[in-house]
């Protein structure tokens, strides 16, 4: 508690602000939270670097060292190395397309639940509420388990596996864009959409006259957001056989061979670091 | 016409914004709505168009009862009511010249309108609109880019767009500074003499409310204790409807700009 006396004899007391207390609770949280981690980890924390440290070296030099007896010149390691990217190419393409699809079929279709979701376009609950039900409940399912479930539905083969990614990577943006929209939509300012409604206009046309315009820019700019990072979750989806470049990573990890897991890495860093930047362009434009 | 009979409305939450309220307005007036904030202005506005539900009563507009009304002959309804907000409640991120045409969509299917096809009369009857309220120069700006007073003529034209025959404006002059609000003020005497739409018009000012308007309707605690013309109105009829003398603010003082001389206007 602050007081304030003013000049003519009058005091003022300000409320002390709840803010300290709350960053006072999270930081002990995090602090336990740290400790804990710390306690736990304590024996094997000296095991996992040093495996951490050869699997390092594993991935990112040549020959194996699993295979200690061939022997190659510099020019020939560095062309051996980069050679696998040829076989990469395809499997990243394929990644690439399954995310842009997924991204795209999930934000098309989470586009009209979004409106019956959001409050302030429909005002009754018997709408809103079964919608975010079973929006929260498809948000739930992580997208591995998707893949999974697609995988048994629609196979894993080398095209059909590509299917089953898209078909899990568009749930999984389904359950995510579904809630930023409607989020966003009940954030706009709703004036002219009484605007609309008053000179005659049904819902839907006033959303569309109202709403939208206001809304386009940021739908627009977290589609590109989570198109980045479908990429990023879908690499991982090949585990289950849901296609993309993670078939090769996994299969590369059963092979053992670290050095292809190497270079698939690097091509994901540099496809994905240059998709952030686009993506980065792009956004602040919309703005 | 527009007739109260016996119109009361009662929120969900128990509030009675307007008792029993019998009104009758004519074509071509232009009414002043005063009274407190809270008083049941906005309620008795916006239940003409049927933005609320009266709950017991009835409201006629041009001989139909609007309280039952849903759907199509709603929309049909609204499209002949012009509505003007405090806030302006423009698309901001949309140009001048939509946001007028957005004035045009009651008049068309709901699919043609959702691509955002309109015909060639409905564009020629949006500029035109925009031209008679002397922005035609900013037809193609951004809303956002218009200054306050600008912004207001912008959402008069969507009204003037609606071809309506009646135009209820909730505050329209509330937010902006007084030079810009009587210039305003006197685009609705204008559109009120020229074209013989019906305005009512919740005032916070009175001054301007009596210099405007030809007729008074003071609303008190949702009674209407007094309706006549803006010349029946002295201190002791503003301490009725307001219950107490009245503050500085809800007078707007003598800008130095006076009411637009008619004959010109027109």
């Amino acid at each position: 508690m602050k007081q304030f006396s003013l000049s003519n004899g009058k005091v003022i007391t300000k409320p002390t602000s709840k803010i300290w207390l709350v960053l006072s609770i999270v930081s002990a949280l995090v602090l336990g939270f740290i400790l804990m981690l710390t306690l736990v980890s304590n024996m094997i924390i000296t095991i996992s670097f040093s495996n951490l440290g050869s699997l390092i070296t594993r991935m990112f030099t040549y020959p194996n060292p699993l295979n200690p007896n061939l022997s190659f010149t510099v020019a020939e390691k560095w062309s051996r190395y980069f050679s696998y990217s040829k076989e990469l190419i395809g499997p990243l393409f394929e990644t690439l397309s399954m995310s842009l699809a997924g991204t795209v079929i999930g934000s098309v279709l989470a586009f009209p639940v979004a409106i019956f979701a959001a409050k302030n376009v429909f005002k009754t609950k018997y709408i809103y509420i079964p919608t975010r039900f079973l929006m929260n409940i498809i948000r739930t399912i992580p997208a591995i388990v998707l893949a999974i479930v697609a995988v048994q539905i629609f196979g894993g083969g080398p095209i059909s596996g590509a299917i089953s990614g898209t078909v899990a990577v568009s749930i999984f943006t389904f359950g995510i864009m579904a809630k930023m929209f409607y989020e966003v939509i009940e954030t706009v300012d709703m004036g002219p959409f009484e605007a609309l409604e008053s000179s005659g206009a049904s819902k839907m046309v006033a959303f569309k006259t109202a709403i939208l315009p206001q809304v386009l820019p940021l739908f627009l700019s977290y589609l590109i957001y989570i198109f980045e990072l479908n990429v990023r979750a879908s690499t991982v989806l090949g585990y289950v056989g849901a296609g993309g470049i993670g078939t090769i990573l996994f299969a590369s990890l059963e092979e053992q061979r670290y050095e292809k897991i190497g270079m698939a890495l690097i091509i994901l860093f540099v496809v994905i670091l240059v998709l952030q930047t686009i993506s980065n362009r792009i956004r602040s434009k919309l703005q | 016409m527009i007739k109260f009979i016996n119109v009361s409305k009662t929120y969900p939450n128990g509030v009675q914004a307007l008792k029993q309220v019998n009104l009758e307005i004519n074509d071509g007036e232009f009414v002043a709505i005063i009274g407190l904030s809270g008083a049941g202005k906005s309620t008795l506005l916006r239940s003409i168009n049927r933005m609320h539900k009266i709950t017991e009563g009835e409201l006629l507009v041009n001989g139909v009862d609007v309280s039952g009304l849903t759907g199509t002959k709603l929309r049909l309804l609204r499209r002949n009511i012009g509505m003007i907000f405090q806030s302006f409640n423009l698309v901001k991120r949309m140009s001048v010249y939509n946001n007028v045409l957005a004035g045009r969509v009651a008049y068309h299917p709901t699919f043609p309108t959702l691509l955002g096809i309109f015909p060639k009369e409905d564009k020629l009857i949006a500029l035109e609109a925009i031209d008679t309220m002397g922005i035609l120069d900013k037809a193609f700006t951004r809303a956002d880019q218009l200054s306050g007073g600008q912004q207001q003529r912008v959402a008069l034209a969507r009204a003037l767009a609606q071809k309506p025959s009646v135009i209820l404006a909730d505050e329209p002059v509330a937010s902006l500074d007084p030079i810009t609000t009587v210039q305003v003020m006197n685009d609705f005497l204008r559109i009120n003499k020229k074209f013989g739409i019906t305005v009512i018009a919740n005032m916070h000012h009175v001054d301007l409310a009596l210099k405007y308007a030809s007729r008074i309707i003071g609303i008190k605690d949702g009674n209407v204790v007094y309706d006549g013309p803006s010349s029946g109105i002295d201190d002791d009829m503003l301490i009725t409807i307001y219950g107490r003398a009245l503050n500085a603010d809800e007078i707007l003082g003598e800008p130095d700009e006076e009411p637009g001389d008619l004959n010109e206007a027109v």
